[in-house]
């Protein structure tokens, strides 16, 4: 009974967010302009990498500068099934026999790049949950930096820094729209789940709840492999969104991106990934198009190229400013009003 | 906020059908306007623009005016792409993308996919072209490979060298393809030897390992084929230099320009080919007018020679579509692969349904003496680098 209950309390929120990144799907759709359709495919792929990001970070509490490794295995995972084998024997000519043959469709190439992140995901997090806090932060970005001096370098199987390029370009936004809602939901479920649950609480009480009788590495480590499979299968669909994948490509750049995003929606809530990324990305939109130029009657305005960067770094800061846990903070949207995870008082179930 | 979305959105689909116009001809660039790619792109972008400009001032392109519309890839790839995607929507009828193979393919392959033109501004990797984005793909630059093979051959010939060291700088792939056009030449030139040979890589604070190697062989090299370029060029040249090496030093033309020669005072015996000449010495006078037109545009002379590649851009392009009649893909294609050492400012441009880049180009050698660079010589490779030796 209780196990329904608590499905039946959170279920509007995956509802709601799918609702909203239906409304952007939708919109993209009316508009019909091809930059503005790949726009929000980008959008798309960063809830995806958020979500992602979250399902580890907001229930663990650990926060990991690592994930976009994942991505990056995945990534490479399209590029090696889905380029077709004649361009792969020249750019990548180390592969497998099996794999040079292999020429899949991109969402079996998202799962596949799922799955492989998920395997290293486990292998890494194996070693790597035991640790706690900054620790386990610095290890996770260790792994990173590891995982990108493999690719840049590893030339026989991933052409090194140099671009891999012929990756079919999915260029129709539902196969995105369809992938990131499934993020958002397979979050949920984990988060409602008894390993989900037990993980949160690992994160607030550490001592009660290792007292008990949660395994804190286990529960860790299960929330590891699931955010490494979802950011596995971003990491793949975003090499179809583009056609091409280099390592730099997920670095450093898009580690602070997507993190920045969690910390600004509210780190410890699926509704802060996923405004955080549709907040912020519009804006940064917005700016980019006044950049580019506005028609305000006779008079064209414009803002000088670069004000989008340092505009979005005020924002951000404005906003942790008047809500130091991000905009969500804790809560999650459900229906009427924000629900808050801590008023639940013992006995109401 | 998504009202707002919605609405500027709208006006960008509004001005973008606005725009689509047949009384006019647009070339649309979608290259970095903003973060380190702008560096490589906006001398090149500018040098295009005087060709535009050159051409609207003659009565334009098929009797049209040519118009560009542009759009910043902010130096990213995933924005690379929506660049492409948007200069498209405003009705480019050709698109220009990024100096470098990496950050300009996205926009490429998206003018690839709705069967435009792409060109690269500069690119010098073959993957620029047919290879690495389709067949309505060019570069309008020359191949790195091309610059190693004119140097050996060059210096094998026109200063007798017979001994070469080759220092690699494992950073690009520009550079290995500078090593590469050098590695394809050399057993071709009968008395030529390599006495040893090494890498670095740009980032290194030191190479004094590599330095050891050469000052142990039992004689100084005649000269030192050295892949590199900027940032690193400079401290691995002022190394050599300060250990006592005196072999003259062949490059790429990614050292043109004279903005570090103040870091190694009194530079000697270094060699470099280039395109045209930024030092006012071009042998060809039309050079040395563009470069006092560049100026008069931008109010700085050009820095190096990457400026030109996008003047001969266009050049070519407007030539292809002249001769087509239309702006249409294939028959602008079909015109640009019959072109067989088409004269243009910088050199003859081949291109062929084979290769939409040049295996073979006239460079100008310029040798830095006592800190002057200046042009000395000019060589054309005696064949062409075949393309299966370039894929490798």
């Amino acid at each position: 009974m209780a196990r329904y209950s608590i499905l039946r309390r959170t279920i509007a929120t995956p509802l709601i967010l799918s609702a909203l990144l239906l409304a952007f799907a939708l919109i993209a759709w009316f508009v019909g302009s091809r930059p503005f359709n790949q726009t929000v495919i980008d959008i798309f792929l960063q809830v995806v990498f958020v979500v992602g990001l979250y399902t580890f970070i907001g229930n663990s509490g650990v926060i990991s500068f690592g994930h976009i490794a994942f991505a990056c295995l995945g990534g490479y995972v399209a590029a090696w099934t889905t380029i077709k084998p004649m361009m792969k024997g020249t750019a990548m000519p180390g592969l497998p026999d099996w794999l040079m043959q292999m020429e899949i469709p991109f969402w079996a190439a998202a799962l596949a790049g799922g799955t492989f992140a998920a395997f290293w995901a486990l292998v890494f997090g194996a070693v790597l949950m035991r640790l706690s806090g900054i620790a386990a932060s610095i290890a996770t970005f260790a792994m990173l930096a590891m995982v990108n001096a493999i690719y840049s370098n590893w030339s026989s199987v991933t052409a090194a820094t140099s671009s891999v390029v012929g990756i079919p370009i999915v260029r129709s936004i539902w196969p995105y729209m369809i992938a990131a809602i499934l993020a958002v939901f397979v979050a949920w479920a984990f988060s409602i789940s008894r390993h989900g649950l037990a993980l949160r609480a690992a994160r607030d009480e550490p001592t009660a709840a290792a007292a008990s009788g949660i395994n804190i590495p286990r529960v860790r480590l299960i929330a590891f492999v699931i955010s490494g499979a979802i950011m596995g299968a971003g990491g793949a669909l975003y090499a179809h969104s583009i056609g091409l994948v280099t390592p730099d490509t997920f670095y450093l750049g898009l580690t602070f991106t997507t993190l920045s995003m969690l910390v600004v929606g509210g780190m410890g809530s699926l509704s802060g990934a996923v405004l955080g990324v549709l907040i912020l990305s519009s804006l940064i939109q917005v700016l980019r198009w006044l950049e580019a130029g506005v028609q305000v009657g006779a008079s064209t305005f414009a803002l000088p190229g670069g004000v989008q960067e340092i505009a979005l770094g005020v924002v951000m800061i404005l906003i942790l400013m008047f809500r130091p846990s991000g905009i969500m903070g804790n809560s999650e949207l459900t229906g009427l009003r924000a629900r808050t995870e801590k008023p639940v008082e013992p006995g109401t179930d | 906020m998504k009202k707002l979305t919605a609405i500027l959105a709208a006006t960008t689909c509004l001005s973008s059908a606005a725009l689509a116009d047949d009384d006019r001809i647009i070339v649309g660039f979608a290259t970095a306007e903003t973060g380190f790619m702008q560096a490589y792109d906006k001398p090149a972008q500018d040098a295009a623009m005087i060709r535009i400009a050159e051409i609207n001032e003659a009565g334009g392109l098929l009797g049209k005016p040519i118009e560009v519309v542009k759009a910043d890839t902010k130096t990213d790839r995933a924005e690379g792409a929506k660049a492409g995607l948007s200069v498209i929507d405003q009705g480019a009828d050709m698109v220009v993308v990024s100096c470098d193979y990496d950050f300009g393919a996205p926009a490429a392959l998206a003018a690839e996919s709705n069967g435009l033109i792409s060109f690269f501004l500069c690119a010098e990797s073959i993957k620029a072209g047919i290879q690495g984005v389709g067949p309505n793909s060019f570069s309008a630059s020359v191949l790195a490979a091309v610059q190693g093979a004119t140097m050996a051959e060059w210096a094998y010939n026109k200063k007798e060298a017979r001994t070469f060291y080759r220092l690699l700088d494992t950073w690009t792939e520009y550079n290995k393809g500078i090593c590469d056009g050098f590695d394809w030449m050399l057993p071709q030139l009968p008395e030529a030897k390599l006495v040893g040979e090494d890498t670095f890589l740009n980032e290194d604070a030191s190479i004094a390992a590599q330095i050891t190697r050469i000052k142990s062989l039992p004689e100084e090299p005649d000269a030192i084929m050295l892949c590199t370029m900027m940032p690193g060029a400079v401290s691995a040249i002022k190394q050599l230099r300060a250990a006592g090496i005196n072999s003259m030093i062949l490059n790429g033309s990614g050292v043109d320009g004279s903005y570090w020669l103040s870091a190694v005072p009194d530079l000697s015996n270094f060699y470099v080919p280039v395109q045209g000449s930024i030092y006012g010495d071009d042998p060809n006078p039309a050079v040395n007018e563009f470069n006092a037109k560049y100026t008069e545009v931008t109010g700085a002379p050009p820095a190096t020679q990457y400026t030109y590649p996008g003047y001969v851009m266009i050049d070519v392009w407007a030539k292809a579509v002249e001769r087509a009649g239309t702006t249409e893909t294939s028959a602008v294609v079909a015109e640009l692969e019959k072109m067989v050492d088409e004269p243009t400012l910088f050199g003859p441009r081949t291109f062929t349904s084979e290769l939409h880049h040049q295996n073979r180009a006239r460079y100008l050698i310029v040798e830095t003496n006592n800190g002057k660079p200046g042009v000395v010589d000019e060589w054309t490779i005696s064949s062409p680098i075949p393309v299966a030796d370039l894929m490798k």
